[in-house]
């Protein structure tokens, strides 16, 4: 290794110095560079092992398609997988490890990989190991066995299991103007909308703007060109009308104009400020985009191509001139196309020697021949590079006389001595985005290369993107487009004047030098160009099968580099233009996406919840809390030392004795008001609510259209066209879309509309024999006597001083009745309820006592209505009106839905005095080993307190007819076997004795 | 009468919180309105549900979808068609209006316990609304007085831009401490102070 750090230039900040450490070797970088320029200026050449042969491998490229030198980012505990080491930007504290090696980066054991290179080409895991089909093996879990090595030994990073602590964030983001990359023609684009008045938005992937202009070694308007892009910068960040976004990467282009985008706010932070996410990801919704991607440099594909040291021609210029970076000391070039030489005059400035240019045509223009001499560079045209020399760093390569028409190799090859070999097979625009955006990419010949489609949403092309590869033509494409999508004319304007080196733009069409020796397509995915032409021979004619089998294009760089010389091999085998052998479609996400930033904040602490008015009290006073869909209710009020059974039982005991309190303000409350509100409501239950009295509730049930139950609950009606519908907690939103539905769609001319009002009423259900003297006591403006308050009766008082509506019904058997008050007073009204029980023994109680009372009253609730049960099947038909037509009265009479094996609900009392199980099947005859004959199966289940067993609700075939006889649980999965005897669903007082008083 | 309860109250610190050491620039406070009501109009009836806003809190709505008015004290908007969502800093609006919107016009629902009023404000009240709504917070689309209707994640929320800075957020109350609690964590990053 030796420090490879010019003496000048970049675009790092030279006085600051940066500590981070590699593989556990402390290293040090500057302000503004990448891990990947940072241990390149440190002679590091050895960045990862390739993913199948555990070959050695450098740095490929210097920007987001790199497939080789993936690394691990560790923070803490926290492991990161697969980020490319040029994307990662060093920062002091910065740790970074290599991975797919064992033990060490330099010496991996399974590099004896490479050994077995024909064996291991492609399909050969599901040749291999799908069978055996033949011998010993035959019929064995032999490839389960193999899997667990082939994984440790192929394969990238290692996710880690450590809780992220990181913080991401969810933006939505409106804009006239999307411009999506900031080179020369992101930047103008940007500049002419924004002059517009246009709303503009700008992102870009790398942390500087101005793209190529960092690197270039071209002048705008007479200066550096980044000094034109960082001015233009400036310019745009003093407008109010743009926002700038750098390391964001657009990665995703949806319908209807909407990108998605993942901005790193603090990667490159050694701790992010306060409150500052990790990563943001930007939803973005743009009236007209600018897709100024810019083009990503192709390999070329010769024997070799892979080992540490070959690198794109444009990286080494851009580790030259924007990193102040040599890649190499003596450096040759191999290239079909102009733009290489470029990059070889901006190595020599940097203070290489450029050994060599080896060009694929044999004729070259005299501006080239001009540039090489420059560069004091051997020309070797009509010439390839047929081989590479060297272990884990390139020490030579071998050139030979080539015919770019026949790929005829001729001649003596000849060796010559280079540290560094750069390459260039031509330019692909980066079209991912447009692809997403729903067309199909045009082959354009001249250019070799995918051109963006014809847009089928509403963006415009710029520059490299378009296929024109020149600063100049980006520049009057970007101020064009711009122009455009902030719907301005285009006017004739003096553009910035450009110098550039002048170049033809298109490439000789060759895409590989068929010599001996593996020649890699796909870098990441160690695809040859051998494995291609496997799949063809293999009959895989299909680009989209090719990439399935031999996983060209797959894995996190999507194939950025090699896709297209793939696709040209396979068409070279199929006998077809590139056209017709076409191309996959790009699908998102354009980079890896944080899981982080997709699941943004709904969880954990910021997970939403809704919170009754008194669920604090609950707390102070002891309850267990649990979820019942977003709400949060007590389960238990559990004493010291008490079980979850003894808590409940106690609860329901002391409500059946005396009283008890339980929080019902999660109940569904819906505003049902209107002239039409009776009809509506006579039309949306089974039974008739227009008779209803005003200061009177009634309890309702509805069908679904289909017939079946729906949801249940009383309903009041607070005045002619004023009522107020209950629901159950957990069909509160069903129930108002349904309610919805049918208003807005079926009977749009109803004068009716509905509203929740939830939040509205805070509800305390108090019940047992000593309700009605607490109510007594603490109840002013009314009475609460059962001639001014009887069963389903409502009035109107006030508890300490603020206004409460009560009416009497009961979910537990007593005599009970639900409280309503304002929300906000919901708690001064429980408490001063609370008070005025405790002469009374009142308790409260949680939703176990609450089921255990319910299952004792035999009432259903969602554990019954389970969208398979009738009216009939929970013995409710006696609701179901014959006097008017409701929302499934059409459907309920099927003939499957009356018929008499239909599951029916009953009541079970465990004859083993031992608990039941939720979900246990009941069964005519035990049979332990083999059990089988449902005839149904348990809903509910408790210890009855009143009973003083233990008993359950069930579903049981023609239950009705059941009663008194005998049956058995069966309950394999919890090993619980044993006799039950079916009864009626109503175990406790079923005349009602007790609620009527 | 007893002081309604505030659903915020334990998440609710007054103070400077977040990244402020360089100041803050959100604002949050509750606006604990007297009476929040909604209004529904019958298909035709929109005009005489409009005058009758008028006639009652003395604000006159813009016409288009969305449009609202707010003199500090009283505010509406629309949130729906034909919808409406009246505040006032007073309580009893709700039996005002039960007078001035008679059953051939439309309906009274009094929300005034059931909503809670949250007001945010500040240079990056946009910034950090951006963070919950997909809604154009810019002035031009969303201008002051305007309402919007709105979810994040399962929290339905009503918007009502107050200030050319200033956003009054109308949700339902059981959410409304998993929402406060979710608007001061997305402002740490700029700093925020509860008031």
């Amino acid at each position: 290794m030796s420090p490879r750090r010019t003496d000048t230039g970049g675009r790092i900040d030279r006085l600051k110095t940066i500590r981070f450490s590699f593989d556990g070797v402390a290293y040090t970088g500057h302000a503004g560079d990448t891990l990947a320029s940072a241990l390149l200026a440190k002679g590091v050449t050895l960045f990862g092992r390739s993913f199948k042969y555990h070959r050695p491998r450098g740095l490929l490229t210097a920007g987001v398609e790199e497939p080789n030198a993936l690394v691990t980012v560790l923070k803490g505990e926290v492991r990161e997988p697969n980020i490319p080491a040029t994307m990662v930007e060093i920062h002091d504290g910065l740790v970074a490890i290599s991975q797919n090696r064992f033990p060490s980066l330099a010496w991996d054991i399974h590099a004896v990989n490479q050994l077995g290179g024909k064996i291991l080409s492609a399909g050969f895991y599901y040749k291999t190991f799908m069978g055996p089909v033949i011998g010993p093996l035959k019929g064995t879990r032999f490839w389960m066995f193999c899997e667990h090595f082939i994984r440790r030994a192929a394969g990238l990073g290692s996710a880690g299991s450590a809780k992220d602590p990181a913080h991401y964030e969810r933006m939505n983001a409106f804009c006239d103007v999307l411009v999506v990359g900031s080179g020369p023609a992101g930047l103008m684009a940007a500049k002419a909308a924004a002059d517009q008045g246009a709303r503009v938005m700008l992102a870009d992937l790398e942390p500087r703007f101005g793209g190529s202009t960092n690197w270039s070694n071209e002048t705008i308007d007479g200066a550096p060109a980044a000094d034109w892009a960082r001015r233009t910068v400036t310019q745009l960040e003093g407008r109010d009308n743009v926002r700038l976004l750098p390391r964001t990467t657009v990665w995703g282009y949806y319908d209807n104009n909407t990108l998605a985008a993942l901005e790193r706010v603090s990667d490159h932070k050694e701790q992010p400020a306060k409150g500052e996410p990790r990563h943001r990801y930007w939803a973005i919704r743009a009236r007209s985009v600018v897709l100024a991607t810019g083009a990503f440099e192709r390999p070329l594909v010769f024997p070799g191509n892979d080992r540490p040291g070959v690198m794109l021609a444009h990286a080494a210029e851009r580790y030259a001139n924007e990193f102040g970076v040599l890649p190499g000391e003596r450096i040759a070039l191999f290239t079909n196309n102009d733009s290489a030489y470029r990059a070889a005059i901006a190595l020599k400035k940097a203070g290489a020697a450029i050994v060599a240019i080896a060009d694929v045509r044999s004729e070259l223009s005299p501006e080239m021949r001009k540039l090489a001499t420059e560069a004091e560079a051997e020309i070797f045209a009509g010439h390839a590079v047929v081989a590479t020399e060297g272990g884990k760093a390139l020490s030579g390569v071998k050139v030979q006389r080539f015919d770019m028409v026949t790929g005829a190799l001729t001649g003596d090859e000849r060796s010559i001595h280079a540290d560094c070999l750069l390459m260039s097979g031509g330019w692909s625009p980066t079209i991912h985005l447009a692809s997403q955006a729903g067309a199909k990419a045009e082959w354009n010949a001249a250019r070799q290369a995918f051109l963006p489609p014809k847009p089928a949403q509403q963006w415009i092309g710029a520059g490299a993107f378009t296929g024109s590869f020149s600063t100049a033509e980006a520049i009057a494409e970007g101020r064009a487009a711009g122009l455009a999508a902030a719907g301005g004319t285009s006017t004739p304007a003096a553009l910035p004047t450009v110098e550039a080196v002048h170049g033809d733009p298109d490439p000789a069409p060759v895409f590989e030098i068929r010599a001996k020796g593996k020649s890699f397509v796909d870098f990441q995915h160690d695809v040859t160009a051998e494995d291609v032409r496997l799949a063809h021979r293999e009959g895989f004619v299909s680009v989209e099968h090719l990439k399935r089998y031999t996983t060209l294009g797959m894995a996190t760089d999507q194939g950025k580099s090699s896709n297209v010389p793939g696709l040209a091999i396979m068409a070279e085998a199929l006998g077809k233009p590139i056209p017709e052998v076409g191309t996959t479609r790009f699908r998102p996400p354009f980079a890896p996406v944080s899981i982080g930033s997709l699941a943004a904040e709904r969880f954990g602490d910021l997970k939403p919840e809704r919170l009754t008015p008194m669920h604090d009290w609950h707390v102070a006073n002891g309850a267990t809390m649990y979820s019942a869909g977003l709400w949060y209710r007590p389960m238990i009020y559990g004493l010291s030392g008490e079980t979850i059974e003894q808590a409940y039982v106690r609860e329901a005991k002391a409500t059946r004795e005396s009283a008890g309190i339980v929080d019902v303000s999660t109940l569904g409350k819906i505003a049902v008001q209107g002239p039409d509100a009776a009809a509506f409501l006579d039309r949306v239950y089974t039974n008739m609510f227009s008779t209803l009295a005003v200061g009177k509730a009634r309890y309702g049930l509805m069908l679904r259209e289909d017939g079946f139950a729906f949801d249940d609950g009383t309903t009041w009606r607070l005045g002619e066209q004023d009522f107020l519908m209950t629901t159950t907690t957990a069909n509160a939103g069903k129930v108002m879309q349904h309610l919805e539905y049918f208003l807005d769609v079926i009977w749009p001319d109803l004068k009716v509309h509905v509203t929740s009002v939830t939040d509205e009423w805070a509800g305390a259900a108090i019940g047992g024999p000593k309700a009605r003297q607490i109510l007594a006591a603490c109840v002013t403006g009314t009475a609460v006597d059962n001639a001014t308050l009887p069963f389903m009766g409502i009035v109107h008082g006030q508890i300490a001083g603020v206004p409460v509506m009560i009416c009497r019904l009961s979910f537990s058997g007593e005599m009970a009745f639900e409280v309503y008050s304002g929300a906000g007073h919901g708690i001064h009204v429980w408490e001063a309820l609370i008070e005025a029980g405790k002469p009374f023994g009142l308790v409260a109680y949680g939703l176990e006592a609450l089921g255990t009372m319910r299952i004792e009253k035999g009432h259903v609730t969602g554990a019954e209505i389970d969208g398979r049960t009738t009216a009939r099947d929970l013995h409710l038909d006696w609701m179901l009106s014959k006097k008017k037509p409701f929302i499934g009265s059409a459907m309920m009479d099927r003939e499957g839905l009356i018929a008499s094996d239909r599951l029916e609900l009953v009541g079970l009392i465990a004859l083993d005095n031992r608990p039941l199980n939720g979900g246990a099947h009941i069964v005519e005859a035990l049979d332990e080993t083999n059990p089988h004959g449902s005839i149904g199966h348990i809903t509910a289940c408790c210890y009855s307190p009143a009973l003083g067993k233990h008993i359950a609700l069930a579903l049981v075939q023609a239950g009705k007819a059941r009663h008194g006889t005998r049956a058995h649980v069966s309950d394999p999965l919890r090993n619980r076997f044993g006799p039950v005897e079916i009864v009626s669903n109503h175990f406790y007082d079923p005349e009602g004795t007790r609620m009527h008083g | 009468m007893a002081e309604r309860q505030s659903p915020l109250e334990p998440e609710f610190h007054v103070g400077s919180h977040g990244n402020f050491e360089h100041g803050v620039e959100i604002l949050l406070t509750e606006t604990r309105p007297g009476s929040i009501v909604q209004l529904a109009a019958w298909p035709g009836e929109e005009k005489k549900l409009i005058a009758a806003i008028r006639t009652v809190t003395g604000l006159a709505l813009p016409d288009g979808a969305g449009g609202g008015s707010s003199d500090g004290v009283k505010s509406v908007f629309g949130f729906a068609p034909g919808k409406f969502t009246v505040a006032d800093e007073a309580e009893g609006l709700a039996a005002a209006f039960a007078k001035a919107v008679t059953p051939a016009i439309g309906t009274v629902t009094d929300l005034s316990h059931g909503r809670t009023a949250i007001r945010i404000a500040g240079p990056k009240a946009e910034w950090v609304l951006a963070k919950f709504f997909a809604i154009d917070f810019a002035l031009p689309a969303f201008p002051v007085g305007a309402g919007r209707s709105t979810a994040h994640h399962d929290v339905f929320a009503q918007i009502q831009r107050t200030g050319a800075d200033q956003f009054d957020i109308y949700v339902f109350r059981s959410f409304a401490r998993s929402f406060w609690k979710a608007l001061c964590h997305a402002s740490e990053e700029v700093g925020y102070e509860v008031q």
